[in-house]
């Protein structure tokens, strides 16, 4: 489906919600294609093909609200689908809190050039598909050790339009593309590390190339080999730029106004206070081309605009929709993150480190998770050593455990080295005193 | 016993999504057109609806309808795959000559006949869920939220989070299987806030299986809302423990996650064909003490595992992976049973029509060993006894895996002192399967909502373990 007749087909939804005996509903309808390959030891495992559509749709009956969704729209079918859930919503309770987004925050909708559609990333022959799969997994299995490698590519593009009875329409179109290897190594008698490098944009044109990206999965599961637990201790954390946003984001979890309103937030009373160093800045930015969380409205239809969320180590705004801010008596910011870009340091990963000395340097971390009304946290981690500022033997079958409120205040430097198309754009991280447990 | 389902039987099956075996039997003679080995089409509709309390007020409820047909297309080890959500011929012929594709010959198919196939009734239901009105769910949400408040004074939010679905599939393969499987899902979720002077904690509890209304009485429902509000007040005692390497004792129920993630995910026969897991040449070897037995079946009735036929229309089974200590046999799909030339355990499954099965756990559980619970704790010194969890991983080839607590006791001197939270453990999987030394004759399914991740997909799981001691593996806690 394209544009026009989705937008058509969303606003007959509303419509017919509306006969059915709806005083407000929203419909969203989506379309999506997309094309996988796999290969694994030198030729092809799997290639699926992915096309589905659907619609979601909010009602607002007699004060009462319900959500819905099907990717059944047979026309007959739909209309009792729809009457149903009229009905349905009919049973519940009224809450004066459940009502349609205001139509102020609909307007000043953005017109920034988001440029999230590269032709050239959809469609792309087979040949050059399989081409990539096999110089991917190539370069990954490069080595005498490696027991499997596989590779894969995948693209698609996605569009899905919005309308809203109190005169929300709006649309947004978007494609991808995706690469990388996984690969196997051996490791003594039976251990057998695994490490992947997968890289993902927008635009073709903004990925690394195939054979480094190959290449960097090969680097990465022979610096695996050997692995072994340190001590217990308390040292330098440092983070990896693809580690940051699994660690941040446990933060922005208790941002939300849901969490804040229930009273499961660490964060709820501490709006304009110091949450952090002074050297964290994070902001949420919806407006910066290419990037894949780019967005000029939110997913209730408010105008997207730069929101910071941490300034200097204090505390700006939260994740606030309709709902929960009516509840809580707050403004509306937006539902949920888009962009989120962290403010840079002026040293490289290299510089930290050696500027560090002593360490542990964390590349992924391994399950853990983290309590939003305490702020307690623990996660298990894989990584490295650092001594005499340099990157040492690969440590595994560690945890680093303690409370966000102080976490965030040891962080003591902040790296330049974000990933480039990464729509969490955090680079290195160094954080002092920090206790891990491990022989 | 087996006996055919008349439930859902392969006609109702067949009107339900408008088609028949002759369609089937012509999409899947167009699947292998081009030289497949197999195919197979699995038709699914799902018809779900959660409701929320928040606030004393029910004031939101979702439904969704979702549904398809998935072609799957095998030559060897390789898969072509596509899916239609339109249940119309064009369409899922169209989607089939793309799965077809591939192989790259070309050759004429004989359509498939199709026998009957008798399946157990694992979950039989008085009542499916899409017969349910909403008005007959609703009472049981306010009842939870009214026995949470009288419970305990100091609970200042209660969150009650319901969802229940119907499924229909129906499975046609190109040797001959055609099954039909309607399969009930149901849980309640109660998450609770507390508030003691400055000082506010959340927990919850959560019961889940595939069950009809009639599960939730009034029984189940008080012990649901104790156990939220027990987990929930202790946290005001709670501690970290200290951290570094220490004896565990698991409890019996839930601790099964530590066999889903230190062997489970290890014994899945996909990471073995390719040779990444770290059990990929131990088959036969003795990788733990005589008294450790581990199951994955699907054969427990209700169980959010159970299934009365996988996802590929293979029988399913009660899978013995380690037998007294002895590595026995890896969770097959088909084509890793036609790759190590054994038979399917029944373990192949997929998130819904829109994906690829593959060799997954169902319900995974430790057999019962000859110790006393009691007799367990008493044997350690200094120590914690693991009792609620929220999530685990594992890496399959190092075979590092965690699982997070979050309520259990400090073990000081062969007794429980004090309470301990969110704690991360860590540990290596065959390590900590050499290092089970105690294994008690408590065993426990859990009756929460656990639901496995791989590659991307998920799938409902079960659980279950009695009381053991593993001694040795690496707590996250608070440094001296």
């Amino acid at each position: 489906m394209r544009e026009n007749e989705l937008l058509a087909r969303a606003r007959e939804a509303v419509e017919l919600a509306q006969r059915c005996g709806a005083s407000d509903a929203v419909a969203s309808l989506g379309a999506g294609r997309s094309l996988e390959f796999q290969w694994r030891d030198e030729r092809l495992e799997k290639v699926q093909e992915n096309a589905s559509q659907g619609l979601g749709l909010a009602l607002y009956v007699d004060g009462r609200f319900s959500t819905h969704s099907t990717n059944d729209l047979d026309p007959r079918r739909l209309a009792s689908f729809v009457a149903e859930a009229v009905e349905l919503t009919r049973l519940l309770a009224p809450d004066p809190f459940r009502v349609i987004p205001d139509p102020k925050l609909y307007a000043g909708r953005p017109g920034d050039l988001l440029d999230l559609v590269d032709p050239s990333a959809v469609d792309l022959p087979r040949e050059r598909c399989l081409e990539w799969c096999r110089l991917l997994e190539a370069r990954a299995r490069a080595h005498a050790e490696v027991v499997s490698a596989t590779s894969g590519v995948m693209s698609g593009t996605s569009l899905s339009a919005r309308v809203s009875s109190n005169g929300f329409e709006g649309t947004r179109e978007s494609t991808g593309v995706w690469y990388g290897a996984e690969v196997t190594a051996r490791d003594g008698e039976h251990r057998r590390p695994e490490a992947a490098r997968w890289v993902g944009a927008t635009h073709l044109a903004d990925l690394e190339r195939v054979e480094d990206v190959g290449a960097e999965a090969l680097r990465r599961v022979l610096a695996r080999r050997g692995a072994t637990k340190a001590p217990t201790q308390r040292t330098h954390l440092i983070v990896d730029r693809e580690a940051a946003p699994g660690l941040l984001g446990r933060v922005l979890g208790a941002l939300g106004a849901s969490a804040v309103q229930q009273k499961r937030s660490f964060l709820a009373e501490r709006a304009g206070e110091r949450i952090a160093s002074p050297l964290l800045s994070i902001t949420d930015h919806p407006l910066l081309p290419k990037l894949a969380g780019s967005r000029h409205f939110d997913g209730e239809g408010i105008s997207a605009r730069v929101l910071p969320i941490v300034e200097r180590g204090v505390l700006r705004h939260f994740y606030v929709d309709t709902y929960y801010g009516r509840k809580l008596g707050w403004e509306p910011t937006t539902a949920s993150p888009s962009n989120l870009v962290v403010e840079l340091g002026p040293k490289s990963r290299e510089e930290l480190l050696r500027d560090v000395g002593e360490g542990l340097y964390v590349t992924s971390w391994l399950g853990g998770n983290a309590n939003t009304t305490t702020g307690d946290y623990s996660f298990g981690l894989q990584g490295h050593a650092v001594r005499h500022g340099e990157i040492q033997e690969p440590i595994s079958e560690m945890n680093v455990t303690g409370n966000f409120l102080d976490l965030l205040q040891r962080l003591v430097a902040v790296g330049n080295d974000p990933e480039k198309w990464s729509s969490f754009r955090a680079p290195t991280l160094v954080f002092e005193g920090i206790d891990f447990s491990g022989s | 016993m087996p006996s055919p389902s008349d439930s859902f039987s392969v006609d109702a099956a067949c009107a339900w999504f408008g088609v028949d075996r002759a369609l089937c039997a012509r999409v899947l003679a167009a699947a292998l057109d081009r030289g497949g080995d197999y195919a197979d089409l699995y038709f699914q509709h799902r018809r779900a609806c959660s409701i929320h309390l928040e606030d004393g007020l029910i004031s939101h409820a979702s439904t969704s309808v979702d549904r398809g047909v998935g072609i799957r297309v095998v030559r060897g080890d390789q898969t072509g795959y596509a899916y239609s959500e339109d249940l119309e011929l064009e369409p899922i012929l169209h989607a089939a000559k793309t799965a077809a594709a591939i192989a790259a010959g070309n050759r004429a198919v004989e359509p498939p006949g199709f026998g009957l196939r008798l399946s157990p009734d694992l979950y039989p239901i008085a009542e499916g869920w899409d017969q349910i009105e909403l008005s007959r769910k609703l009472p049981l949400l306010s009842r939870i939220e009214g026995l949470a408040h009288a419970r305990e004074s100091a609970i200042v939010k209660v969150s009650v989070g319901w969802a229940d679905a119907d499924e229909r599939v129906l499975v046609a393969t190109s040797t001959g299987e055609l099954r039909a499987d309607r399969r009930p899902m149901s849980r309640i979720g109660l998450t609770l806030t507390a508030k003691r002077g400055d000082e506010v904690q959340s927990g919850g509890s959560n019961i889940a299986g595939r069950r009809g209304l009639d599960w939730y009485d009034a029984g189940r429902l008080d012990e649901l809302v104790r156990d939220a509000v027990d987990r929930t007040m202790i946290l005001f005692e709670a501690v970290r423990p200290p951290a570094g390497e220490m004896p565990v004792v698991l409890a019996a129920g839930a601790s099964g996650i530590l066999l889903h993630e230190a062997i489970g995910h290890g014994m899945e026969a996909d990471f073995n064909r390719k040779g990444v897991s770290i059990y990929a040449r131990m088959l036969g070897e003795r990788v733990a003490a005589e008294c450790v037995t581990v199951v994955d079946s699907a054969l427990h009735p209700y169980e959010r595992g159970a299934l009365n036929f996988d996802d590929e229309a293979s029988e399913v089974e009660r899978t013995v992976l380690v037998d007294g200590g002895i590595l026995r046999s890896y969770l097959h799909d088909r084509i890793s049973a036609r790759h190590y030339g054994v038979a399917s355990t029944g373990s192949g499954r997929r998130e819904s029509f829109r994906h690829v099965p593959m060799p997954r756990m169902r319900c995974t559980y430790m057999e019962n060993g000859p110790h006393a619970r009691e007799e367990i704790i008493a044997s350690v010194s200094r120590g914690i006894l693991a009792e609620t969890f929220s999530n685990g991983q594992v890496q399959i080839g190092a075979g590092d895996f965690t699982f997070y607590i979050k309520n259990g006791w400090l073990i000081e001197g062969g007794r429980l002192t004090a309470p301990i939270k969110d704690v991360n453990i860590i540990g290596n999987g065959p390590q900590a399967l050499r290092d089970v030394t105690m294994v008690a004759n408590d065993l426990k399914l859990d009756t929460g909502g656990w639901t496995c991740g791989k590659d991307g997909q998920s799938v409902p799981v079960s659980q279950g373990m009695p009381t053991a001691l593993v001694s040795k593996l690496t707590v996250g806690g608070r440094h001296a």
